[in-house]
């Protein structure tokens, strides 16, 4: 190559992904020197307007922020503000909120590697397109897809934006003839999902977007594979307690997104997500899940975030599984129609941190003696990994320029999209915002 | 709607938003591969990635609120190629909860939140429900909407015509399914009797209160029901903030603000 050779790559709106979003990456001689993840949403400023609200509201508001995370917002909002008010949280309560979160990651994660993922791996451009050749697949995507939102249904009341989680409690508890059939549906899909990864491992992931990074989940204290957990741990053999998050997570501005980034105080960029959590927890896993695992990590984790699909994948076997248990549990005990405790309002500052599909979600609410909202604070798992994200784009167009191979505007532009597409981002939730510092 | 066998050309747009209403279309999944059997997706960034931007639309579906100078853009060009518009969810017909912004002074968003390094303020202009700029043809109101009401929706129009959806409020629904009121024996503030019906009254029929999500009914008298929980002890602001939660700018054309403002 003569001279300095200077290109530009944009991608104005990246499909297949939730919210509005482009990429652009300037490359001068096989190196990327710019590389911007633009966020175009606009902005809700939703905790600054929770801000002179009853602690009542906050559920129905900011379970809005995004629609495939509402299930996580509210449960995580819920924790928060009951920790503010010292409210103890029942076994019952913590099993139906465990199984709610469970139903929002099948769904979750089956939209994303059956719909939006899984079509770039088999040549389509959309899962309607793919299922002209592949019907049965797609049927069978769609219907753990739609038990998902099932799960949601009976725990949460709808689907998108649950309305039955209150503070305390829920309105309405589902009954053990609804809690029997859900695990009768729940046991029957493990099969199918498990045929799933009997595609994924023909399906050859490349090599290009492979990047060393730091990985960060929550870790539960027993030792179990759970979305809940008290410490913060990383793939640099790092712990904190959960509750400091605001001193492990630095959030900064970037002039070309609507979103905050973020890195680790410790330093450095770092990914949460389905594959961060494999990375640090997948060993805990049992049943079909460990299978699921060993068959598609056969050399175990390796940071390619291509490689978060079929984490998620594995993930959707551990949630079918666990929500099996998790309905026995549940209809081991009384039957009754409503389970909230009556409690005093009284001032205080909570937080909560909850694993949710794209990682981990931080909540944090300050309320004053009447129940009125003082501060939010809101740390969504996609603004956390931004900055991953882009040094990702940077790491896989270089590799890719490497390889000799040609490497036109349209192939390079298709494989940036899939490593963007693997975070599973939800734009939505990364501009909610705008912390209001009391 | 359609001419000879060729099917109507569809695209589905998202605004400013949680993405929930295409979310719920998403959700549809005993009906999505007939539906995409049915009509011709030719635009749907979310689900698709080789999109045609600029052919003519027979029929457009557009959710969320206009929050950005890009977002008007957008609407304005969706509008300008569609012959038939149709606003999904109450962000885009009421301007939802986005529109709470609105609320707050302009002085007080630079002062609180561009102090805490936050570059989204720069460029947000008020936010207003997409009705607000654009002629539509259809609303659809819900947060979500309802899957039932979208695929009756597409139904009609395959033939030409528009579904007949509920217009009555929440609270007649409600007390068809023989709930207890929430505010008569809970003395809360619920928003049934404001809030236009079609949802089977969800909310009540699990204990909760009706939040209001799916807008405002014909003739709301907002008035009355404040006074109504306001003779229940219930604060003023406590009873404003539920009320106007999901349609802010309805709220203050109507000076309502005013109105809570001088009770209080």
């Amino acid at each position: 190559m003569n001279g300095s050779a200077s290109r530009t790559i944009t991608i104005p709106h990246l499909g297949r992904v939730e919210g509005h979003g482009g990429i652009f990456l300037k490359i001068v001689d096989d190196r990327v020197v710019e590389v911007n993840l633009d966020i175009h949403e606009g902005s809700r400023f939703y905790e600054r307007l929770l801000v002179g609200k009853n602690y009542l509201e906050v559920q129905g508001i900011i379970t809005r922020v995004c629609a495939i995370c509402s299930a996580d917002h509210t449960v995580a909002a819920l924790m928060a503000l009951e920790n503010a008010l010292g409210l103890p949280e029942t076994e019952r309560v913590q099993r139906l909120r465990g199984l709610l979160l469970l139903g929002a990651a099948i769904e979750s994660h089956a939209l994303h590697v059956f719909a939006l993922a899984l079509p770039d791996y088999l040549g389509f451009d959309s899962v309607i397109a793919m299922s002209e050749k592949y019907p049965t697949e797609v049927a069978s995507a769609l219907q753990l897809k739609q038990l998902g939102n099932r799960v949601q249904e009976l725990v949460g009341g709808r689907p998108v934006h649950p309305i039955n989680p209150i503070v305390g409690g829920f309105g309405r508890l589902p009954s053990h003839r609804q809690l029997s059939a859900l695990r009768e549906e729940l046991t029957g899909a493990i099969d199918s999902a498990m045929r799933f990864v009997d595609l994924a491992v023909t399906l050859e992931l490349p090599g290009w977007s492979t990047n060393p990074t730091v990985f960060m989940a929550l870790r539960p204290d027993d030792a179990v594979y759970r979305f809940r957990g008290l410490t913060l741990c990383t793939s640099r053999g790092e712990e904190y307690p959960a509750a400091s998050y605001r001193e492990v997570v630095q959030e900064y501005a970037v002039e070309h997104s609507h979103a905050k980034h973020a890195a680790l105080a410790s330093g450095g960029t770092y990914m949460v997500g389905a594959l961060a959590r494999l990375w640090l927890l997948g060993d805990r896993l049992g049943g079909r899940a460990r299978e699921a695992y060993e068959r598609l990590f056969p050399d175990g984790v390796q940071p390619n975030v291509l490689l978060n699909n079929w984490a998620q994948l594995v993930e959707i076997v551990h949630c079918l599984e666990r929500g099996v248990a998790l309905c026995d549990e549940l209809v081991s005990v009384s039957e009754t129609d409503r389970d909230a405790i009556e409690f005093e309002v009284r001032a205080g500052r909570g937080i909560a941190a909850i694993e949710v599909p794209r990682g981990i979600l931080f909540h944090e609410y300050e309320i004053d003696d009447h129940g009125t909202v003082v501060a939010a604070n809101i740390v969504t798992p996609t603004a956390q990994n931004l900055a991953n994200v882009e040094d990702d784009l940077r790491a896989a167009a270089e590799a890719l320029l490497l390889t000799g191979l040609p490497c036109g505007d349209a192939e390079l532009q298709g494989n940036l999209e899939m490593v963007v597409r693997a975070y599973d981002p939800c734009i939505s939730c990364s501009v909610h915002v705008v912390r209001v510092d009391s | 709607m359609t001419t000879g066998n060729t099917k109507p050309r569809v695209g589905i747009f998202g605004l400013t938003g949680c993405a929930g209403d295409q979310l719920q279309i998403l959700n549809c999944e005993d009906e999505l591969l007939w539906l995409a059997g049915t009509i011709n997706i030719v635009d749907w960034v979310m689900v698709k990635s080789e999109n045609d931007h600029s052919c003519r639309l027979d029929i457009a579906f557009v959710e969320g609120v206009v929050a950005t100078e890009l977002d008007l853009e957008m609407l304005r060009t969706i509008r300008a190629r569609t012959t038939f518009l149709v606003a999904l969810g109450t962000c885009a017909v009421w301007g939802g909860l986005p529109a709470m912004r609105n609320e707050i002074p302009k002085g007080v968003l630079d002062r609180e939140v561009a102090r805490a390094g936050d570059p989204t303020v720069l460029d947000a202009v008020e936010a207003l429900p997409a009705t607000h700029f654009v002629p539509f043809d259809f609303l659809l109101p819900g947060c979500p909407i309802e899957r039932h009401e979208f695929l009756a929706t597409v139904n009609s129009l395959l033939f030409g015509t528009v579904p007949e959806l509920p217009a009555v409020p929440v609270c007649l629904e409600c007390k068809t399914r023989e709930n207890v009121c929430r505010v008569i024996e809970h003395d809360e503030v619920c928003c049934g009797a404001m809030t236009r019906g079609g949802c089977g009254a969800r909310c009540p029929s699990h204990g909760v209160a009706c939040g209001g999500c799916r807008g405002p009914v014909e003739e709301p008298h907002y008035d009355a029901n404040a006074t109504m929980f306001g003779d229940r002890g219930i604060s003023w602001v406590d009873i404003s903030a539920r009320m106007r939660k999901f349609s802010a700018p309805v709220w203050m054309r109507m000076g309502l603000e005013g109105v809570i403002d001088h009770e209080r």
